[in-house]
């Protein structure tokens, strides 16, 4: 096996794992699909853009800035297209599907209007520099991608298990009803979650831009799409089946390209979960009952 | 008058609203069972593709080829829906998305598609006809209109026709043991199950069909246009489709067929607004989840209309002597 391929998938597939984690996280609590994840992530990469290219800002600016633009946009998410429908007697289980299509849908064509239609490039002051381990070549935005990556799967994971926070987010997964008996704030907690989910997703749109060096308005779409098969793959609302199924895809995507099928590679993901679903429905990690893990 | 009437740009907006109704049907019937399927523009591009490949490589005649193109992708609707719909409604709203973007990506890699390119010069339904007619010596000049309004004329009322079958057909269809079925299934799955009803059976059904109207809006929208490429056929055209049952109601077929109509005219009347029209579309979704989920036409609003036309009814004598002799 290629060496260099593999630090290729992991890079890639390191920040579909984080993609993936979003959405798992609010599925893990609200049992709903956030169609609107994949724009949020196209906008955290758009403001991280903007600080670069338009302010001069360092990097680490650039992702504070995108942090706090998808938190207030996760906010308003769950004000505006979640919360009213919550409760609700009569309200079919794919309305919130539909209000976070509604929601995506708003952010691609205000991006589109705000940014135009065309594909920017991400300019990285450092893009150039790289090393050579051994045979394989590692640049060093690579290396930043990666470690960013892991730094949010460890602390999201050591978040969950060991503050109150954390296991109040798990108790209200497990099951809302039981958690607001047992004294937690499922109103705040759902709001923190999808919170907390939208600014892993403005991360990951950040990283992505850096990675390809490529934003657009349509990206949203394409990475949102794959983050939807890795759940499926993983496991719905499985944390650990997030990380590792966003890796296996980075891996596969990678090989696919070096196999000669990059026409396919936007498919693959897709592939592999119409495969999974006829073996393992439940997903790789998944139990029948889904539900967050650590 | 007949200038102004049959404006290519309004004969154009009139058979788009056609086949928009036909889509919009397709989904309603999915949603009937309760089942959300973010599938149809592929199933829709496949009755594209299939039509306009069998007309144009193995010449076949063009109602054969729009049949053979809802029925493969009826067929598609069957090998999707089987594995699929053993899953509650999140996994098969997913897989069906999937399913779309990977024929979408399958039409662009392949050869025979031309990729991105697309088809052109596919024969288009009103000019084929009126090629006919003529050979039997009916020319567009005998109604006193130039050839292309001609062929735009008849291609309207071809899909009017089309759209008064299936609309006619699916009415029907809920009357059916089949319909009744669907809808015991939507309110509840296990007590239908509970009172003897395949629901496996039912759900794979109403997803085929779907797949087959779908497929059947396909291949007359590659008849229309003469010209498809992949694009057409995004996860955009699968939301868009989703948007005219949701608008529109899904409890009744009305509602997805107002839908439609409403939705492919207000863009083109509200033509200052084109920048902020899909933003608009996602506001609309949002709002109407909000404060209106049944939709815009729901139980409630047909049987306010029925009272109102049956009292404008009984107001009039005509139909007051008429009652009488009943």
């Amino acid at each position: 096996m290629n060496w260099q391929q593999v630090i290729n998938g992991l890079t890639i597939g390191s920040i579909y794992s984080i993609v993936a984690l979003g959405y798992t996280l609010v599925f893990g609590v609200l049992q709903i699909l956030n169609m609107a994840h994949g724009e949020i992530f196209m906008m955290g990469a758009f403001i991280g853009l903007m600080m670069v290219v338009k302010f001069q800002a360092p990097l680490p600016v650039a992702f504070l800035a995108a942090v706090l633009v998808t938190a207030i946009l996760g906010y308003l998410l769950e004000r505006f297209a979640l919360r009213p429908l919550r409760g609700k007697a009569g309200v079919s289980h794919l309305a919130p599907l539909i209000s976070t299509i509604g929601v995506s849908i708003f952010l691609e064509n205000l991006a589109h209007h705000w940014f135009g239609a065309e594909t920017h490039p991400f300019p990285v002051s450092f893009a150039t520099i790289s090393y050579q381990i051994g045979g394989v070549k590692i640049s060093l935005v690579q290396l930043t991608i990666f470690i960013i990556s892991i730094t949010l799967m460890v602390g999201l994971s050591l978040w969950l298990s060991r503050t109150k926070a954390g296991t109040a987010l798990r108790a209200t997964a497990e099951n809302i009803e039981t958690a607001s008996l047992l004294g937690v704030n499922t109103q705040k907690i759902i709001t923190l979650t999808v919170v907390i989910a939208s600014v892993m997703g403005g991360i990951a749109g950040v990283l992505v831009g850096m990675a390809f060096n490529a934003v657009s308005p349509q990206m949203g779409l394409e990475i949102g799409l794959k983050g939807l098969a890795i759940i499926i793959l993983g496991g719905m609302g499985n944390i650990k089946g997030a990380m590792v199924g966003g890796l296996i895809l980075g891996m596969t995507e990678v090989m696919s390209v070096a196999f000669g099928y990059s026409g396919y590679r936007d498919a693959i993901a897709f592939l592999m979960i119409i495969v999974i679903l006829l073996i393992r429905p439940q997903g790789l990690f998944g139990q029948s009952a889904p539900q967050v893990r650590k | 008058m007949a200038d102004i009437i049959l404006n290519p740009y309004y004969m154009q907006i009139a058979s788009f609203i056609l086949i928009n109704i036909i889509l919009g049907i397709s989904i309603y019937i999915t949603l009937s069972t309760g089942l959300l399927s973010l599938g149809s523009a592929g199933f829709m591009s496949i009755g594209a593709y299939t039509s306009a490949l069998v007309t144009m490589k193995l010449g076949f005649p063009m109602p054969l080829g729009i049949v053979s193109g809802a029925m493969v992708a009826a067929l598609a609707g069957i090998l999707v829906g089987i594995p699929t719909l053993r899953l509650s409604g999140v996994y098969l709203a997913i897989a069906t998305l999937g399913f779309g973007e990977v024929i979408r990506v399958w039409f662009n890699n392949l050869e025979i598609t031309r990729g991105a390119l697309g088809i052109p010069g596919i024969p288009q339904m009103g000019r084929e006809i009126t090629g006919s007619l003529r050979e039997f010596g009916i020319t567009p000049d005998m109604l006193g209109l130039r050839a292309n309004q001609f062929s735009a004329l008849i291609l309207f009322f071809i899909l009017l026709i089309l759209v008064i079958l299936t609309v006619w057909f699916f009415v029907r269809l809920q009357r059916s043991r089949i319909g009744r079925a669907y809808a015991a299934i939507k309110a509840d799955e296990e007590a239908a199950e509970a009172m003897g009803i395949n629901t496996t059976y039912y759900k794979v059904l109403a997803f085929a069909q779907g797949a087959l109207v779908a497929g059947f809006a396909g291949a007359l929208y590659a008849h229309t246009t003469s010209f498809i490429n992949p694009g057409d056929f995004s996860y955009h055209r699968a939301v868009e489709i989703l948007i005219f049952a949701v608008f529109g109601g899904s409890e009744v077929i009305w509602g997805p067929i107002f839908g439609a109509a409403f939705l492919t005219l207000m863009p083109e009347v509200l033509r200052g607004l084109a920048d902020y029209r899909f933003m608009i579309y996602g506001v609309l979704l949002i709002v109407m989840m909000a404060f209106r989920p049944q939709g815009i036409i729901d139980y409630q609003v047909l049987d306010w209309l029925k009272k109102k036309v049956k009292r404008n009814k009984s107001a009039s004598p005509l139909d007051k002597q008429k009652g009488g002799d009943a």
